[in-house]
């Protein structure tokens, strides 16, 4: 339990300073902002409780939001992932079902779940976030255009990512 | 109590979830003036349609009333026209006078029945006995002059228009005051005849006729119509055609006249007919 504990707690670190010193500063072209630290909500257990999940999204937001000067942005889109995940594990479940201790990661489950996973997650988060950050929806297409390219930059870049764990 | 609380372990999640947006937007909009701003905008742009809607809502439902009020106004107005006070010889004006008060009152009233096509056209109104409505009373319309009351029961009244053969009004050109009765020849029910005018008067297209108040039963100066045709007969008087003001087809909402001296007025003048 401590060690599970230990253990999240350094992915989220690890995540957080790649998160702010990495890919913060590649935002080109204004459309593609990676957000890399939103793995740390993928590879939370299967296990945990719909609550617990909520509340660890929304302290994983908020340190990013504190780092950043976003004031709450990041916090509200990972609490709507968190809430989102669940329903994404449920319609996505593999043939033979979960198994309650593992990691919900690309190692555990193969590439194709978990680029379903990712891409699933990392939408709704993407979503929510873009559009906090407009407040509004005029300009819908374009910041919709936004959504879509970050979310593909950050699969690509959460699979690196899990790539190097694996190897590892 | 219990229900409430059952309601929140059942929904935990989505109320947790709902509780964590909330704080991240407050978050948001406590540090950004923009979002502030634009979180403000929506609020108020919510209130006023909604606000917009209750207010028509209430207008629609009060529309009879407001109605009624513009009808009364109206009727209060007309009865404050100087025409319709009684105009009394200073020498004879006492302090307190209360015949000095207006001679003719009117009542506001609705058609509800009428008819156009006939030779011997009626119409009815929603007004009777009970609101001080009785027979040879005046009824005029928003135009000008529509009929007399030749019936009423409790509610209603009947009331021979302009545009009824056995109609007869007492009329004189406004211009002149000549004057003569005014009948309907049963042909078009926007033209009336204007008999008994002599020939050596000056007529024109467009003249006025208004009521003379000789029959008690109309104020002087009322509306009637305007010359349409004038033609010199065999005889010694004109055939006047009059373009009636009051047009019955759309009759709605007329006035009924009440001359308070009609009673004594008749009275004086039957022994002398």
């Amino acid at each position: 339990m401590i060690n599970q504990l230990l253990r999240y707690t350094i992915i989220y670190i690890v995540l957080l300073l790649l998160q702010v010193f990495v890919f913060n500063n590649i935002q080109f072209s204004g459309y593609v902002n990676p957000y890399i630290y939103i793995l740390f909500v993928l590879l939370l257990p299967y296990e945990i409780s719909g609550w617990l999940l909520l509340i660890i999204s929304f302290f994983a937001g908020f340190f990013i939001d504190i780092f950043m000067g976003t004031a709450g942005m990041h916090a509200g889109a990972t609490v709507a992932a968190g809430f989102a995940r669940p329903y994404i594990l449920r319609a996505i479940s593999p043939r033979d079902g979960y198994v309650a201790d593992r990691e919900l990661s690309m190692v555990a489950y193969g590439f194709n779940w978990f680029f379903f996973y990712a891409l699933l997650v990392v939408a709704v988060h993407h979503l929510v976030l873009f559009y906090l950050e407009i407040f509004s929806f005029e300009g819908f297409f374009r910041t919709f255009l936004k959504v879509i390219f970050s979310t593909v930059f950050t699969v690509i870049f959460i699979i690196f990512a899990e790539y190097i764990r694996k190897g590892r | 109590m219990r229900n409430l609380l059952l309601f929140i372990v059942k929904y935990n999640r989505i109320i947790l979830f709902i509780l964590l947006e909330m704080i991240a937007v407050y978050l948001i909009s406590n540090s950004y003036r923009y979002h502030n701003s634009q979180l403000i905008k929506g609020v108020r742009k919510l209130t006023l349609a909604w606000e917009g809607v209750i207010t028509d809502t209430k207008n629609y439902l009060r529309i009879k009333k407001i109605n009624d009020d513009l009808q009364a106004e109206n009727t209060a107005l007309w009865n404050l026209i100087e025409k319709n006070i009684i105009k009394t010889d200073s020498s004879f004006l006492q302090i307190n006078d209360t015949a000095s008060g207006a001679q003719y009152e009117v009542l506001p009233a609705s058609v509800v029945n009428n008819s156009v096509n006939r030779i011997k056209n009626y119409f009815t109104i929603d007004r009777g006995k009970d609101d001080g409505v009785d027979v040879n009373m005046g009824v005029i319309s928003p135009w000008g002059v529509a009929g007399i009351t030749v019936a009423s029961s409790n509610n209603y009244s009947i009331v021979m228009p302009v545009i009824n053969t056995d109609f007869r009004l007492s009329s004189k050109i406004k211009s002149n005051d000549y004057f003569g009765s005014l009948i309907w020849d049963g042909k078009d029910n926007r033209y009336a005849v204007l008999n008994d005018i002599p020939q050596h008067v000056a007529l024109n297209e467009g003249d006025t006729i208004v009521t003379t108040g000789y029959s008690a039963i109309f104020p002087p100066g009322i509306m009637v119509g305007t010359i349409s045709e004038f033609k010199k007969s065999g005889s010694d008087f004109y055939s006047i055609k009059v373009r009636i003001a009051t047009d019955f087809r759309k009759l709605t909402y007329v006035k009924v006249i009440r001359n308070k001296r009609q009673e004594e007025q008749l009275n004086l003048e039957k022994g002398f007919q």
